[in-house]
This record gives structure tokens, C-alpha cells and sequence, in this order.
């Protein structure tokens, strides 16, 4: 459902041209619950920013089910992203003035969706996160746990093709880190949502199916990372 | 359609909710563009008032009034006393003259002294042309040549009264030791300083034109004041006394006057006035768009989070676009409503201390509310503009 081949991504500061991802291929299949895993500068947030339809690569083919995003006009990647794409990042990035539900919602209205399915889908949706008693909160008067449900949420409410997810547990105490993995693998088991999520931590990398890594603006994929959970 | 009105119906509920939390804010940028809307509506409705007023005024004499004077710096004699009093049956245009030689003088009625004014000498139809009315005896009528007959304005009549007339007509005036013989009493007259001349009949007396030819310090005719006939234009009327003048006395210079003339370039030149009042309204205007865009772009500053967010989850340039400039117009519009109210009650209150009839002018609310929106679409463009096409890498990021 997605490929990449080839991509390159550089960036100009100045005269200094410095090549951040380095002949990236890489694929995805539907139903995959992968991890891209690397240190801090290795390239793995531009990565998401490309596959995430949010920057475009210098070279190198996007392939987004079967269809080529890389010459798509700013208005079509937006509409690409509100379909086929959901985002859950670290930090949450909930809206401060919305209620749980009035974020859950977001994808929705730029979908152009009528206020009362709107908020039925999103309803159910909570629901299924386990944050039903809480949609009328505003994420001031929710934990972190809380927010990154919602955030999960709401980056499932549109019914993407692929929830990508920049260290979902980057901002949470062990324990929350736990329950919100656990729900993201219920997630691909149930409902075979595609998931893809970037991390520096092993412990998150290894509970997922497919593991790579990124280092030095290249992505590896050890054929036995399964077996040692690292 | 459906995806527009949804996104914007979202955007118009989260920009009233967005308005309503940065409520200093909010306040402040609402008082830059109330003062604005306020001036520019008190302004444009005061030349309006100040411009139906003087056209009431006009209306109260009648706009057919024509004026004829020699003209300023001629060198020629002054118009002939027969040559004035033949106006109306010469020249067809003209409906009615009454030709007026003027002098000043001293009342006194009894000895004692009851006033100082114009001795204005006329004809019978001095006080049609002038819609003169008396409340006692009658006006001055062409058979009293040279007679020392006077009537009296209302206002030398309530002197003498207070000097113990009880019975005016027949009552001896002396003006400037010349006795006169009340004949007629005035009602009481406003004085119109919007015409083209004054006749200040409440502290004047009317005497004969031929009596006044003898007492008054200069005999020729002062002015000549005319009425139009009905449907003639007044440069037809001014061409007509012209020609007539040019047979009776050809070095004669003349200065013509007409109402209506006159209406048309006090318009012009109230309208004018109102243009450069509705321009330094403006200028406050502009000083408010400015502290919208301001507000604006601190807005689009604090928030660039959020629209960064609002871009991953899949909103276009113009939907984050659309949510900053709907902000910034409902922001004008509601100040743009509290300024009308301003600026209705501002006006309101000019009128209230310059005796001018208070009207609220349809044309100046629909404007103010008009030039609100304006003002919110012209200042929050640019601020939408940047909000919409900031990175939404870098936002997401905090940079």
C-alpha cells in the first residue's frame, strides 16, 4: 500500500547542503504493525514528515496505494492526508480550546462531514479508545495516557489507510507507555489498521511484528530482529 | 459545497470561541475599529443633518428667490428706482420684484428710545416676496407714496409695547427725529442666513420706497429681490433680468443671485464637506484596521501550532485561511455595530446642543456596517495569508 524508492531528502542551510536521508526504500504492507527505530539525527522524523505527505522527498518515488504523490499540488496532499493518513505524536497535539470529542472531530470537518455523524463517528471511536466518560473534556483535565487516547482517537476517526505515529509514548511514564502499546497492537490485531511507528526506544520497537532501522539517513531491516526483540 | 460549508460553519463556531478567549485582546482590537465606524458614521451624518438643514431653510422661502445687486467695484450709478419698480411687468420669468432702498436709524416711541435697525424702503410686494405676514393693520401699499407711514417687525413692536403702546397702528414712531406713522405690525419672522439676502425684518421697520428715497443716506435701489415664475430655470430668469437691464441702462453692472444656484453649490460643496469628514472618519479608520491586522498576526504567531496540527489532519491553505479572516470579520462587524451605536448617540448629541433635527441616515449605517467588513477582509488578509501558508513541519516541531 506504500512504497518508497530511492528517496532522498537534503536541506540548504546557507551554503552547507546536508542530505538527511540518503536512498530510503522502503515498503508497507496493509495489516503491517512496524517500527522505524534510530537515534536522535538519523533521519527518522524527516522520514515520517514524507511518508506523512507533510514534506516532499529531493528525489525518490512516493508511492501511495499505487499512486504516485510525489507531483500532487499542495490541496491534494491535505486531501491525501485527511483520507488515507493519521498522525499520533508525541507530544499529543491536541487542540487546547477543543473538548476531547470537538478534537476527535477534526479530521471530519475537513472531510466536510455533517455536525451529527460527525460526532456520532467520533463518539464511537472514543469509545473503542476506552475514553467514553471523558469526551466532554478539554486536554487541560486529562493525563497523559488520557490525551494520547484521544490523540489515537481522533488520528482513527477518518479510517486511514496507515496511522503513523512519532513516539507515541515519547511523553509517558512507563506504565501509560504500556497500555497505549497495547491498545495500538489491539488496534492492528482486530481491526488490521496499518501502523507505523517511529521510535529511539527498543522496548517499544520490539513489540511490534516488523522492525527496521535508521541510521545515518538509511533504513535496515534485520531479518532476525523478531527473534531477539532488539 | 457540502465540504465548504462545513469547514466554514467549523470555522465561523471556533472563531467566535477564539474571539471570546482572548477576551483583552479581543477588547482592545474591537475599540480600535468601534472609534473608527463611530467617527466615520458621526461625521458622514452630521454633514448630512447640517446639509437637510440648510436645505429646510431654503425650502421655508422658497427656492424661486432671485437677488439682483449692482455689482461690487462697478463703477456705474446705482439701479434706477423705475427701472427696478418695472421688473415684474418686463421680464416675463420674473413673477414678482420688490426693489429695497435701505438705511439705518434710532427708534424712539414716546421719548423714550425703543431700538436701532434698518429703515427698509419697499412696496406692497416687499412682504409677499418675502412671505412677510402682520399680526395688526396692513403692510405698506404702493399708494402710500412718500408718505412718513411705517410698519413695524415684531420685534420693535414688543419694545414699543414695553415702552407703553398699548394700540400700535396709528402710534407715532420717531426715527432719527422723523415722526412716522405706524400703519402695520409684523408677525414675528426667523431670519434664514442661508439666502443670498438678509432681511431681518423683527428689528426693522418698513417705510415707502419714495419716503425712504428722501431720508436714507443712499437713494439708489440696494437690491432688488425677485421671485421666479414657476418651471423656469434660473440662469433663464438671470439671462432675462440681464437683457432687460442691458436695453433700460447698458453701462449698468450687475450682480445676480439665484436660490437655486445657490442650493446647488451649498450641495456641492456640503457634499464635499461630507467626503472629507467620512475622509478624517477614515483616517481613524485605517488606525483600527491597522490594530486588527496587528491583533491578527499575533494570533496566527501564538497559534501556528495549532494550524500546523489543523494541516496534518488534513485542512487546505484556504481552510486555515478562511478561519483567520472570518475571525478578524466578525471582530470589525461587532465593532463596526458597537461603533454605529457610538456614533449614532454622538450624533444624537451635536444635535441636541445645535438645535438641528437629529436623522439617523440609512445610507451612513449600511456603510459603517459595509466598510466593517471591508476593514476586517482588507486588515485580516495578510495575517490569514501568512497563517495559511506557514510549514507545518516547522509548527509541529514548536519552531
Amino acid at each position: 500500500m506504500l512504497k518508497l524508492t530511492g528517496i532522498r531528502r537534503s536541506y540548504r542551510i546557507g551554503p552547507v547542503t546536508t542530505e538527511i536521508l540518503r536512498g530510503v526504500d522502503l515498503e508497507v504492507h496493509a495489516g503491517d504493525l512496524m517500527s522505524i527505530m534510530g537515534p536522535s539525527g538519523s533521519g527518522k522524523t524527516t522520514l515520517m514528515n514524507i511518508v506523512g505527505l507533510l514534506d516532499r522527498p529531493t528525489s525518490g518515488a512516493c508511492i501511495l496505494d499505487g499512486r504516485d504523490v510525489s507531483g500532487l499540488r499542495d490541496d491534494e496532499l491535505s486531501a491525501l492526508r485527511n483520507r488515507h493518513i493519521g498522525f499520533v505524536f508525541q507530544s499529543f497535539h491536541l487542540l487546547p480550546q477543543l473538548t476531547a470529542l470537538e478534537n476527535v472531530c477534526l479530521p471530519l470537518v475537513y472531510r466536510g462531514a455533517g455536525r451529527p455523524e460527525m460526532r456520532r463517528h467520533a463518539q464511537a471511536i472514543l469509545e473503542r479508545v476506552g475514553m467514553a466518560e471523558r469526551t466532554g473534556h478539554r486536554p487541560d483535565q486529562l493525563s497523559g495516557g488520557q490525551k494520547q487516547r484521544v490523540a489515537i482517537a481522533r488520528a482513527l476517526v477518518g479510517e486511514p489507510a496507515l496511522l503513523l505515529a512519532d513516539e507515541p509514548t515519547g511523553a509517558l511514564d512507563a506504565d501509560t507507555a504500556g497500555e497505549v502499546m497495547a491498545l495500538l497492537r489491539q488496534l492492528n490485531a482486530e481491526r488490521g489498521i496499518t501502523i507505523l511507528i517511529i521510535t529511539h526506544d527498543p522496548s517499544v520497537a520490539g513489540q511490534c511484528a516488523r522492525q527496521t532501522r535508521i541510521r545515518d539517513g538509511r533504513l535496515f531491516e534485520p531479518k532476525a530482529a523478531a527473534a531477539d526483540g532488539a | 459545497m457540502s465540504r465548504t460549508f462545513s469547514v466554514l460553519s467549523a470555522n465561523a463556531r471556533e472563531a467566535a470561541e477564539s474571539l471570546r478567549r482572548a477576551r483583552l485582546r479581543t477588547v482592545l482590537g474591537l475599540v480600535g475599529v468601534m472609534i473608527g465606524i463611530s467617527s466615520v458614521i458621526a461625521m458622514v451624518s452630521l454633514g448630512e443633518i447640517a446639509r437637510e438643514q440648510a436645505r429646510k431653510q431654503f425650502e421655508a422661502l422658497g427656492t424661486d428667490i432671485v437677488v439682483v445687486r449692482k455689482a461690487v467695484g462697478s463703477g456705474a450709478k446705482a439701479i434706477d428706482l423705475p427701472n427696478a419698480l418695472q421688473v415684474a411687468a418686463a421680464v416675463p420669468s420674473i413673477t414678482e420684484a420688490a426693489p429695497r432702498i435701505s438705511g439705518r436709524g434710532t427708534f424712539r416711541f414716546a421719548g423714550r428710545k425703543v431700538g436701532g435697525g434698518a429703515v427698509q424702503g419697499v412696496t406692497r410686494s416687499f412682504a409677499s416676496v418675502n412671505r412677510l405676514t402682520l399680526q395688526e393693520g396692513r403692510f405698506i401699499s404702493d399708494l402710500d407714496a412718500d408718505r412718513y407711514w411705517c410698519v413695524v417687525g415684531a420685534g420693535v413692536a414688543e419694545a414699543m409695547r414695553g415702552a407703553g403702546a398699548d394700540r400700535l397702528a396709528g402710534s407715532l414712531l420717531e426715527v432719527d427725529e422723523v415722526l412716522f406713522t405706524v400703519v402695520g405690525v409684523l408677525d414675528g419672522k426667523e431670519e434664514s442666513y442661508a439666502l443670498p439676502v438678509q432681511v431681518n425684518a423683527n428689528k426693522s421697520i418698513f417705510v415707502p420706497i419714495t419716503t425712504a428715497q428722501r431720508i436714507a443716506p443712499d437713494p439708489g435701489v440696494e437690491v432688488i429681490i425677485a421671485r421666479s415664475g414657476a418651471g423656469v430655470h434660473y440662469e433663464a430668469a438671470v439671462a432675462d433680468i440681464r437683457s432687460y437691464f442691458r436695453r433700460r441702462a447698458p453701462d449698468l453692472g450687475l450682480d445676480i443671485v439665484t436660490a437655486k444656484e445657490l442650493v446647488a453649490r451649498m450641495e456641492a460643496q456640503m457634499g464635499i464637506f461630507t467626503l472629507l469628514l467620512g475622509a478624517v472618519g477614515s483616517i481613524s479608520l485605517i488606525v483600527g484596521g491597522i490594530g486588527i491586522m496587528n491583533i491578527m498576526l499575533v494570533s496566527v504567531a501564538e497559534r501556528r501550532a495549532e494550524i500546523a496540527i489543523r494541516r496534518a489532519l488534513g485542512a487546505r491553505q484556504r481552510d486555515i485561511r478562511s478561519q483567520f479572516l472570518i475571525e478578524s470579520v466578525i471582530l470589525t462587524i461587532i465593532g463596526g455595530m458597537l461603533g454605529i451605536a457610538l456614533g449614532l448617540a454622538a450624533t444624537w448629541t451635536i444635535c441636541r446642543f445645535t438645535d438641528w433635527d437629529f436623522l439617523i441616515s440609512g445610507l451612513s449605517v449600511a456603510s459603517g456596517l459595509g466598510t466593517a467588513a471591508a476593514v476586517g477582509l482588507f486588515f485580516g488578509f495578510q495575517p490569514a495569508h501568512q497563517a495559511s501558508r506557514l510549514d507545518p513541519i516547522a509548527g509541529l516541531q514548536g519552531k
